[in-house]
């Protein structure tokens, strides 16, 4: 098959209910994996939880009974048994720089900030990046094809937080068009919402365009080389329609491929974007909380980038049948 | 002569400063089917696709006349061309299994002539699909509409491929190497099929084959090729049984056929198309080769039905 | 006489014997590869002979010209302590290469054998080590790093430290890929066949041929590296002040864009003409040394 980039096989192997069966499994071990490193994280940070609990005034007295209330004293797989169920009911502890309780500051109020500007993201990135991808492929070694290398190239390696610095010096101090930080949910208010996340998003979709601009013209050139372009203009179809139907339908997976793999790319692009833009994301709690030395918030942190991360791969895999029949019936 | 389906005067294609095809002429009467055979690199694909009207990419030049019924595929808008493909032309690939798109069922490689040319709806479509699947001989068609090309045999897919360039009932058949990447056992059975559908439509085909014996048995006219230029063309008997070209002679000999006690190469290799002598391309290999032949283009000599381009015939 | 055979096995597998010949007369051809790599060769140039080229001490304060645009005096301009810009991005290239070069150096230290076991293996143990390694694949690199920094604490040695822990997985994961691919070529089966122990088969035809892949990925991973030390920098959680480092410049001179956007804008530049330099370096020297990704201009 014509790919640039070879499919992932993170859960398929094996046919249909076994194959569901089996991915679910692999995926249960790397949850648990997944939960022990988290686990583990926690448990080798500096700093006595108790002492910082109780303040600098204590006496021992109240120090080993808070020892044993919070279960320190027990066993480190009981102490990670009773870690996770009270992690799996969203019971996460609470901040207290923030004083609020993590699961809701963390699920609740970050996470939609973050997706809202990852999702934006790859939308202006697919938006742009497509059509530049199909250009250079169809326009082979014209202008076009060298203005969407260079795009590509660019774009892959200006880091997100200074391309973000940038962003905010033409856009935001000099032409002053959009504002330099703050977030607003654009279910709450659609205009300021959208206006307030353009720098951001553009920041971020740039890292990615070049990168799909790419994937698309390196999958599209060894499509267009396939007998059965041809045969479809042989049958009388429009060039448009060859390119767009034909060529890009068997484009689409290595996309979605590369898409998936660079999720970690974009989580990353998303956590400097944050930071750049001052937007009350998962990025931004993250980084506050290693600045500040709470490590409860950093934990219940890189527990949820993880399993989001564990979640859009695993939707990604189930997606690759539908793109490629040939997947379908015969595992890998 | 009027009444020809395709008619070929003096074509030349070049890719960049070569030659590919080579002043080459051959007409072929409608009803009536053509064999195109030459070695590998010979330019027989590049003549049918070129036919097709696939060629015509930047980088490509041509000249002269490709005529497809009354249009010029050299000359005419792209909008025409793109009329007479899948509708009055047809063509068969050689690999069906890349030539069909991976991504699609077999009914919607069918229902992509039949919308476009014919205006069918939905039902009509399908209906139409399973009557052309029946034709091609496939069993339980209705079956195996909702197939994806990579679930099909060889054989089959092949016969996909037939199905669908005769959908919409096409003039001129044009089949490049059909039963090259199939098994020993089916190629005749495919080959049967191919003739039998073309002779029910009464259109003309043109086999590209690389298989004397195969021709001798699936075609009225013949023409040899060789390095881009025509080399003999004729009534296939004539031209297979009793070749009078040089090269042709070659070929018949260097077949090799049970009963042969002894094989009779041509000498030489092709040479690579930049490196072509300005007359006759086949002189460095002929036997009868002259100062005359390499220097200066063979005429087109007549003798009998048949049409050679030769010094010494 | 098995060493001419699988030489001979070898050329039929389409690689010389001399694949280091081969590669140079590939790259010299290769423009991209040239121009990447003369890009690095600057940085390291300026690296290394940083405290002759720059025409002031990185942390050399004159506090009168402080936020001063570019000069005659200061090319690039100074930032907020008066200190010159230009010399802190000098100086800023040691520790940009410095993070890159060592923090994959450690992690391929962990993360290639891990994924050799991995793939030679096979069954169980690799299904097993692959388990582990997606599940530590699961936390993006970045993130990864930022946990690591908040557990061992701020400094250069110690960002070098997480990164190459957040390494681990990726190498892991893409040696054993490597490892699989090479398994499973013809000649290796040859050997396998002419009776070759599996010993010899692994040392003398498996393990050489991961070398080239696994080096061309080491060298991707370096930009990527830069790229997630200066980050760490930006988010104040790398490299301490005052020590000249192209993340900790940008996110002092973010404060001050409005007024003195050189602060800012010069260390990027570098850092961005740095990752596009890497990169070209490295895509080059894929597309010469593997055939299958050559591009068809």
């Amino acid at each position: 098959m014509a790919s640039a980039v070879q499919p992932r096989a993170f859960f398929s192997t094996g046919t249909g209910f076994g194959r569901v069966l089996g991915g679910l499994a692999q995926t249960g071990l790397v949850l648990w994996v997944v939960s022990v490193v988290s686990f583990g994280f926690l448990k080798l940070s500096p700093g006595d939880p108790v002492t910082v609990m109780l303040g600098s005034d204590f006496s021992w007295d109240s120090y080993d009974k808070l020892y044993h209330d919070l279960g320190l004293d027990l066993p480190l797989p009981l102490q990670y048994w009773h870690w996770l169920s009270r992690f799996v009911q969203g019971d996460w502890g609470t901040s207290y720089v923030s004083q609020q309780d993590i699961f809701e500051q963390a699920v609740l109020q970050a996470l939609p900030v973050t997706l809202t500007l990852a999702g934006l993201s790859l939308l202006i990135a697919l938006v742009v990046g497509i059509p530049l991808g199909v250009l250079a492929a169809v326009r082979r070694n014209s202008w076009a094809d060298l203005a969407a290398s260079a795009v590509a190239i660019g774009g892959n390696a200006f880091p997100s937080f200074y391309l973000g610095v940038v962003l905010i010096w033409i856009f935001g101090v000099t032409l002053g068009w959009f504002p330099t930080m703050g977030f607003v949910a654009p279910w709450e208010d659609l205009g300021q919402g959208l206006w307030h996340l353009a720098l951001p998003a553009l920041t971020l979709g740039a890292w990615y365009v070049g990168l799909i601009a790419a994937v698309t013209r390196s999958s599209l050139l060894e499509v267009l080389e396939q007998p059965y372009m041809d045969a479809a203009r042989a049958r009388g179809e429009p060039e448009w329609r060859v390119i767009w139907l034909h060529g890009m339908r068997n484009v689409l997976m290595p996309l979605v491929t590369v898409i998936g793999l660079q999720l970690g790319g974009m989580l990353r692009g998303a956590v400097m974007t944050e930071v750049v833009f001052t937007l009350p994301g998962l990025g931004m709690m993250i980084t506050s909380a290693v600045q500040t030395r709470e490590y409860i918030v950093v934990q219940a942190g890189i527990m949820i980038t993880a399993l989001l991360f564990i979640l859009v791969n695993f939707l990604v895999d189930q997606t690759y049948s539908i793109l490629d029949p040939r997947l379908r019936k015969n595992g890998r | 002569m009027r009444n020809n389906l395709l008619s070929v005067e003096n074509f030349t294609l070049r890719r960049g400063a070569v030659a590919v095809l080579d002043d080459v002429s051959l007409h072929l009467p409608a009803g009536q089917t053509l064999a195109l055979i030459g070695e590998s690199g010979a330019g027989k694909s590049t003549l049918a696709f070129a036919a097709m009207g696939l060629l015509r990419q930047p980088g490509i030049g041509m000249q002269g006349r490709l005529m497809v019924g009354d249009t010029d595929v050299v000359s005419a808008p792209e909008k025409d061309i793109r009329a007479l493909r899948g509708q009055r032309m047809g063509l068969i690939f050689q690999d069906a299994s890349s030539a069909l798109n991976p991504c699609f069922t077999v009914l919607a490689h069918l229902s992509e002539p039949l919308r476009r040319h014919r205006k069918l709806g939905r039902a009509a479509c399908r209906e139409r699909a399973v009557a052309l699947l029946e034709s091609v001989g496939i069993a339980d068609p209705a079956g195996r509409l909702n197939a994806y090309p990579h679930e099909l045999s060889g054989g089959m897919q092949q016969r996909v491929m037939i199905a669908i360039a005769l959908a919409c009932e096409p003039e001129l058949l044009i089949a490049d190497e059909p039963t090259s990447a199939l098994d020993v056992t089916i190629q005749a059975q495919i080959m049967t099929l191919i003739l039998d559908r073309v002779r029910a439509l009464g259109a003309s085909a043109v086999f590209v084959l690389h298989d004397l014996a195969l021709a001798t048995q699936v075609a009225d006219r013949a023409a040899v090729m060789y390095a881009g230029q025509i080399v003999e063309e004729g009534p296939a008997a004539e031209v297979l049984n009793h070749p009078q070209h040089p090269y042709t002679r070659g070929l018949r000999a260097s077949a090799i056929e049970f009963g042969a006690t002894r094989l009779e190469p041509i000498a030489g290799v092709v040479p690579p198309l930049s490196a072509m002598p300005g007359g006759c391309r086949f002189a460095p290999r002929c036997p009868l080769a002259t100062s005359k032949c390499t220097e200066q283009r063979p005429p087109r000599v007549e003798r009998g039905a048949s049409t050679l381009a030769c010094w010494h015939v | 006489m098995a060493a001419e055979l699988t030489d001979a096995a070898a050329d039929s597998a389409g690689r010389p014997p001399n694949a280091a010949l081969r590669a140079w007369r590939l790259l010299s051809a290769q423009r991209k590869a040239m121009a990447g790599g003369g890009i690095v060769l600057a940085f390291v140039v300026m690296a290394v002979f940083a405290p002759w080229l720059a025409p002031y001490g990185p942390t050399e304060q004159n506090v009168m010209d402080a936020m001063q645009g570019p000069s005659a005096a200061h090319w690039a301009g100074t930032d907020s302590f008066g200190q010159d810009i230009l010399s802190r991005v000098f100086y800023g290239a040691r520790s940009a290469l410095w993070i890159g070069f060592a923090s994959v150096a450690l992690g391929m230290l962990a993360g290639v054998p891990l994924g050799v076991l991995a793939g030679l293996r096979g069954g169980r143990t690799e299904w097993g080590i692959m388990r582990l390694v997606d599940g530590l694949l699961a936390f993006p690199e970045l993130i990864m790093a930022m946990a690591f920094m908040a557990v061992l604490g701020l400094g250069m040695g110690n960002v070098v430290y997480a990164l190459a822990l957040s390494f681990v997985g990726p190498f892991a994961r893409m040696v054993r890929a490597d490892v699989l691919q090479v398994k499973s070529r013809p000649f290796v089966e040859a050997a396998r066949l002419m009776g070759v122990p599996e010993r010899d088969v692994i040392l003398r035809h498996v393990l050489p041929n991961i070398v080239s892949p696994i080096l061309i990925q080491a060298g991707m991973r370096v930009s990527i590296a830069i790229l997630l030390g200066s980050g760490l920098s930006f988010l104040g959680l790398g490299v301490v002040p005052p020590t000249p480092d192209w993340g900790l410049m940008i996110a002092e001179g973010r404060g001050f864009v409005s007024m003195a956007p050189w602060m800012s804008g010069m260390p990027g530049v570098a850092l961005a003409v740095l990752l596009v330099g890497l990169n070209l370096l490295a895509e080059g020297l894929r597309d010469a040394l593997d055939p299958r990704t050559r591009s068809r201009h």
